[in-house]
């Protein structure tokens, strides 16, 4: 009996040995690699099925008062105006109490398809020392192109918050200023330092399916595939709104949003 | 029954058990000792094994990856234009490449037919001359030389290798062997010459099709990971350590961590999910801190030597005093070695901890080696005059000695030595009283740059609603959530006493009286001259402005009208100046005792011989105001307020003398002196602990008291370690006097911040790395040169919220940047200059003159010296000349300059090219003049750029060059444009139509512009204004009736000018 006393001290002590040294693994396996996110595949899209979104923008409340630009500072601009007034756009009201320069936009709806940007560029032109277009909308790596139709220097100075920031000067005669925006961004303000009053606003966006108002308030978005979206509006002044809309197959969907005065 | 034999007792008695049970104990002490030799106290081993298997996966699978991505490129139209072209290259060269290969071939068949026997005679003759040469006979000597002139003519006959495989034979004596000999290496190395030409194009050719490659291939390439992989085949299984016998340090952690070196970046997620495995997360630091010097441990602390186990190696036992830092605690480990530095790299939450030590004005009870230093300055230097005066006294006797000796020296050459010993120490003395001189005045300037937390508690009085004031001192933080005052562990009547003591030692005197101004216009002003900088109104979501100072939302219910006037008009002034040798303040009754008026200030700061502090020790600047300024804005931050200030109880208590006596011990108890001026206490010692190496205290030391099993056990949220510590007394300083029976005066009495998370853990951070040095110190930072001066003058731009205002680096967000109205195009415009280059863009010395007047006139000063567009305005800080050239030598070491500065000569223009500047800058195309100040008022309203005339005195010609170059490469959103200049044959030249001076120019044009900056006069600018005439003048009925409004977000009112009027 007394033998086997001492046998069982063996087996405790191999046991003690295990425990006090078992070796623990530090690895935190448990939470897996971030595995690349399986690619979205993306669709091309029917142009058999696209219909359109039109709609209008309309202003409630007091028309703000137009607010004259001096150009004084640069009497190449005066003189390029035939000393004619011309008023900011940002804050201008249709005379049928609709907003121009609205930017229509999918904000969400549209990822899901294969949207390749159109070979020719989006043009933003210097003229009487005034951009134009004032409000404009370019796809994510189209081209965009800056020319200078003044005979005075000017210089272009987008002050994005996503994308690339730049600030060119552009002389008069000189070629034009070739960019891309690699980044949706809905707005990315451009101003020139030189004359302060000038200023544009790009809407760089995934999808070609986006519009600006014109002087009656209304747009037009062609090509959208059908189904269900957010449409954003953008102001430079009035703020900004969303609104759903759905698109039937070949159909046309109608909306009307009205901003009111600020 | 035989009775059976008893058994033999030394026959018969069995051993076999007990040597059965030693056998296998025997062997049990084997297997075990063979368990912990593998697995047990070896646990490295299997994770080093486990790291092959799994480095090896992921390195295939790269090389995967890697291999595609070449053959990507490999197949792009660009590299194979590139390799094919090298093809071609190669191709052409061949045909002759070849020949010469074959005739090289033919040579070295040649060499190899001739060496041996070329060898054998060349040795014969050389040994034979050395014997002739040491050969003294005459007669022996002509004997020798004839029989190796015999030799030389014997005939050696070779079979020659030729082209084409033959051979023929010939027949070479000695000289035409080794002509035959060396005419072949001449051959040789002129045909390796050739093809090396031959090949020069094709293989220029290849590097740049190689160099395509590895600039177009992201991550490593196939042959360095394969590399890898062979290496990781190759890797022993063994202990891995850093040594650095001179430091202590023997960090074994690479052992397990066996990824951490890599070359490449190994993530968890490479590493099969197991985070032991990756490399290094920033490889930035270790190529400073090389581990082969500074191992692992001086940074993560844990026990680097014990590769046992993992609680052992991270040093997480209790005897331990320098366990693994955890992650949210990881700057604690640049501390140790960085404890002279205010901002560190890398070490953000170390940053966060080291400011609000100061900020949050922890250093006005608890000591720390680093902070404080403007007193202790002061000690020193007073201690180094003293010294000096002692040296110069001695210095003096021994003048009269030596002169004396010099005297009645026996000869004149020792009279002389005496006489010059003389008066070498009387030039030795000189420098000394002018050293004595030099401190004497930095004792003054150091006072300047003494700084408190809060205001000063003398002039309440005159300062602040006196019915406020126990309110505020009851519970700080129920007035204003975010005020740096701390709730004060008061018992009743604490308060009471505590205020008629405040009440009764301020003093006597009042702010003159001031008229109301207009608190609207007051508005606009405080929104847009900077004080938003570092003052917010309003709490939570409705805030605006900076978190620096004081919250204004309340402002009105505690100030007095006439002193907030005198406040911000200048904050610097006291309404009494404080001697410190006698230990108060001086009163207008001292002044006429000694028959002097009561003036003091920067200029007049002594008094019978004793420095003054003259100023208030608040960091506010003045912003040069004018007094109806003054009185705008405080009109309408007398209107902040949520309540009457006459709606507060009377406190009547506050004249009771018995309770201001109680007061004044409270006050001793409590440390309100730590950060504020209180008559009396101005010498006062701090109250608190020392926390200069509080990290490596040890851990019984720490008073846990009833929380103590919490911490053993790790209930609740404790654990027993410093940082636990920590972390809940920041957040309730009183937590360890729970339950706890204390008399007053005994209690603890340390305030609660009212911290947030983040700040807890900042301090936490920078508690537990406040250690005592273990390593050499050669090792700590304790820089010279640039990187001093970058060191020091941190503390500076932190101590007075430079970062409100300007950016240093990129990325950094300034207070002003978060404000609405900085954020539209036009007001990002009229933000702050960005101080990215500083030290490149502007001559140092400028810079001094600036920071000491920022308005750089001593009659113009209600403006911004260079930009005077800017509503915001860079205030006067009142710097000393002592911080001032810190900040200046700061500026010059964060943009690599050298110091001292030595202006780079700008050649003067020609007339010819004079012209030529003068024509370029007022055509119609060159922008210039377009946004710069030129000093003609109706010009300047619209500037949005400094004025040229600047240029001279306060930029370096280089910076200008680079700036009118590429002004984005340098302040990246800057409102100057790039691209005014191209490049063209190495030149820069103008983009726009030149004008027909410089139609035949062939010279840089940037030199030229720069060239003219920099000679700029005055009457040059007239001449220039005159020349481009009505182009920069708007029309002249607009000008007078024109104000530059002040607001941003009216700035583009502006340019709409008289039109509104003309409505």
């Amino acid at each position: 009996m007394r033998k086997l006393k001492w046998l069982a001290v063996i087996p405790v002590m191999i046991g003690l040995a295990a425990c006090s040294s078992s070796p623990k693994a530090s690895s935190e396996s448990s939470s897996a690699a971030p595995a690349a996110a399986p690619q979205q595949q993306l669709k091309p899209v029917d142009p058999a099925t696209v219909g359109e979104i039109t709609g209008v923008v309309k202003f409630d409340g007091a028309v703000p008062h137009p607010r004259m630009i001096r150009m004084g500072q640069d009497p190449v601009c005066q003189k390029a105006n035939h000393d004619k007034p011309v008023y900011f756009q940002d804050g201008e009201v249709n005379s049928n109490h609709t907003l121009p320069y609205v930017f229509v936009y999918v904000k969400k709806g549209a990822g899901q398809y294969d949207w390749t940007p159109p070979s020719e560029p989006v043009v933003l032109d210097q003229k009487g020392c005034m951009y134009e277009p004032h409000v404009m909308g370019v796809m994510v790596g189209q081209q965009f192109k800056v020319i200078n139709s003044d005979p005075t220097t000017h210089n272009i100075h987008p002050m994005p918050a996503d994308n690339r920031a730049w600030n060119e000067s552009q002389p008069p005669g000189a070629p034009p200023i070739t960019k891309t925006w690699a980044r949706p961004e809905v707005m990315v303000p451009v101003k020139c330092n030189e004359h302060p009053w000038m200023r544009c606003y790009i809407g760089v966006t995934k999808s070609p399916l986006y519009a600006v108002t014109g002087d009656d308030g209304t747009f037009t978005i062609q090509g959208v595939p059908p189904g269900t979206y957010t449409l954003g509006f953008w102001t430079a002044t009035f703020g900004t709104q969303e609104q759903q809309v759905t698109v039937p197959p070949k159909g046309t969907a109608k909306v009307t949003v009205t901003f009111k005065a600020s | 029954m035989p009775e059976l034999p008893s058994p033999d007792p030394v026959q018969h008695r069995s051993l076999a058990g007990w040597y059965m049970i030693a056998a296998l104990l025997l062997l049990t002490v084997f297997a075990w000792a063979l368990f912990d030799e593998v697995i047990g106290l070896r646990p490295w081993k299997s994770y080093q094994a486990r790291f092959k298997v799994e480095y090896a996966k992921y390195l295939r699978k790269q090389i995967t990856q890697q291999r595609a991505q070449q053959q990507k490129i490999e197949n792009s139209p660009e590299y194979l234009a590139l390799a094919q072209k090298a093809a071609a290259l190669k191709k052409q060269a061949q045909p002759e490449i070849e020949k010469i290969n074959s005739q090289i071939a033919v040579l070295n068949a040649q060499f190899d037919a001739i060496l041996h026997i070329h060898t054998t005679r060349q040795q014969y003759v050389a040994s034979n001359i050395y014997i002739v040469e040491y050969t003294k006979s005459a007669k022996r000597k002509k004997e020798l030389l004839t029989k190796l002139a015999r030799y030389e003519k014997q005939i050696s006959t070779i079979r020659m290798p030729e082209a084409g495989g033959k051979t023929r034979l010939v027949h070479y004596n000695y000289r035409q062997l080794m002509d035959a000999f060396n005419q072949n290496s001449d051959q040789k190395s002129a045909l390796y010459e050739k093809e090396g030409n031959l090949m020069a194009p094709a293989s220029d050719a290849e590097k740049k099709a190689k160099a395509y490659l590895a600039d177009h291939l992201t991550g490593p390439n196939v042959t360095a990971l394969q590399g890898l992989l062979a290496g990781n085949r190759r890797m022993s299984i063994r202990i891995r350590q850093f040594y650095n016998g001179k430091a202590g340090i023997v960090d074994r952690c690479e052992s397990c961590h066996i990824g951490i070196l890599q070359p490449i970046k190994l993530t968890k997620a490479d590493m099969g999910g197991n985070l032991l495995f990756i490399s290094h997360p920033d490889m930035e630091l270790l190529k400073i801190h090389d581990p082969v010097i500074f191992g692992c441990s001086p940074c993560h602390a844990g026990n680097g030597m014990y590769a046992e186990s993992v609680k052992a190696a991270h040093g997480f036992r209790e005897d331990w005093t320098w366990p693994l830092f955890s992650k949210s605690d990881l700057d604690a480990g640049c501390q140790e070695c960085h404890a002279k530095d205010m901002v560190v790299d890398h070490a953000p939450v170390l940053n966060e901890g080291k400011f609000l030590f100061e900020w949050r004005g922890c250093e006005g009870c608890h000591a720390h080696a680093g902070y404080d230093q403007s007193p202790g300055e002061i000690r020193t230097t007073q201690r180094e005059i003293t010294s000096l005066e002692k040296q110069r006294n001695q210095d003096a006797l021994d003048v009269q000695r030596s002169n004396h000796l010099g005297d009645i020296a026996a000869t004149n050459a020792e009279a002389q030595a005496d006489y010059l010993h003389a008066q070498s120490l009387q030039v030795s003395m000189s420098k000394i009283s002018m050293r004595i001189d030099h401190d004497t005045q930095d004792v003054h300037w150091l006072m300047m740059d003494e700084k408190m937390v809060g205001p000063d508690l003398k002039e309440i009085r005159a300062e602040l609603n006196k019915r406020w004031i126990p309110v505020w001192l009851h519970n700080p933080h129920a007035f204003d959530p975010t005020t740096r005052m701390p709730n004060f562990p008061f018992r009743p009547g604490d308060v009471k006493a505590i205020s008629a003591f405040l009440w009764r030692d301020a003093i006597h005197m009042q702010a003159p009286q001031q008229p109301p101004g207009d608190p609207v216009k007051g508005k606009q002003l405080f929104r847009t001259r900077g004080c938003m900088a570092c003052h917010a109104v309003g709490y939570g979501k409705n805030a605006a402005g900076g978190w620096f100072g004081p919250n204004l939302t309340r402002v009105g219910e505690k100030m007095n009208y006439d002193y907030l006037v005198r406040w911000i008009h200048n904050p610097r002034q006291r309404l009494e100046p404080y001697c410190p040798a006698l230990g108060r303040d001086l009163t207008p009754a001292d002044y006429q005792k000694a028959g002097l008026p009561f003036v003091f200030g920067l200029h007049h700061d002594t008094f019978e011989g004793h420095a003054l502090q003259v100023e208030q020790e608040t960091v506010m600047p003045n912003l040069r105001l004018t007094l109806k300024s003054a009185q705008d804005i405080a009109s309408y931050l007398i209107t902040l307020k949520e309540k009457d200030p006459s709606s507060y109880s009377p406190a009547p208590y506050m004249s009771d003398p018995k309770l201001a006596a109680k007061g004044k011990k409270l006050l001793q108890f409590y440390g309100c002196s730590g950060c504020h001026e209180i008559a009396g206490f101005e010498n006062a010692q701090k109250i608190g602990t020392e926390l200069t190496a509080e990290g490596s205290k040890p851990l019984e030391l720490f008073a846990f008291s009833r929380f103590l099993e919490d911490a053993e056990r790790g209930r609740d949220g404790w654990a027993f370690t410093r940082a636990s510590w920590f972390e809940h007394k920041l957040k309730d300083p009183e937590i360890f006097d729970q339950g706890m029976i204390r008399t007053a005066g005994e209690q603890l009495h340390m305030p609660n911040f009212h911290l947030k998370p983040e700040e807890i853990n900042a301090l936490t951070t920078f508690l537990l790395g406040s250690q005592t040095p273990r390593f050499p110190k050669n090792m700590m930072y304790d820089p010279s040169g640039p990187a001093k001066d970058i060191q020091q003058g941190w503390w500076i731009i932190k101590k007075y919220n430079c970062e409100g205002c300007h950016q240093f680096t990129l990325g950094q967000s300034t207070a002003l940047m978060t404000l609405p109205w900085f954020q539209t195009p036009n007001g990002k415009g009229d933000l702050p200059p960005r101080l990215l280059t500083e030290g490149a863009r502007v001559n140092p010395n400028w810079l001094a003159n600036f920071l000491a007047n920022p308005a750089l006139s001593d009659t113009d000063v209600h403006r911004d010296g260079v930009r005077t567009y800017l509503p915001v305005r860079m205030p006067t800080f009142y710097l000393s000349p002592i911080e001032i050239r810190k900040l200046v030598r700061f500026f010059e070491a964060m943009s690599h300059q050298p110091m001292p500065y030595i202006p780079r000569p700008v050649k003067p223009l020609t007339p010819d090219q004079l012209a030529m500047a003068r024509a370029l800058f007022v055509s119609p195309a060159a922008p210039c003049l377009k946004c710069h100040a030129i000093g003609v008022p109706a010009h300047d309203k619209f500037a949005t750029a400094p004025n040229f005339l600047l240029a001279r005195k306060r930029l370096k010609p280089d910076w200008v060059r680079h700036w009118i170059m590429n002004p984005a490469l340098i302040d990246p959103g800057t409102a100057m444009p790039s691209g005014l200049f191209k490049e063209q044959d190495g030149l820069e030249v103008f983009s726009g139509p030149v004008p027909p001076a410089l139609a035949h120019y062939k010279g840089d044009e940037v030199n030229l512009i720069v060239r003219y900056l920099f000679e700029l006069t005055p009457e040059e600018q007239q001449r220039l204004i005159q020349m481009s005439g009505k182009m920069l003048m708007p029309a002249p009925a607009t000008t007078s009736q024109l104000e530059r409004p002040q607001s941003p977000d009216a700035r583009s009112a502006a340019y709409v000018g008289t039109l509104v009027a003309s409505h």
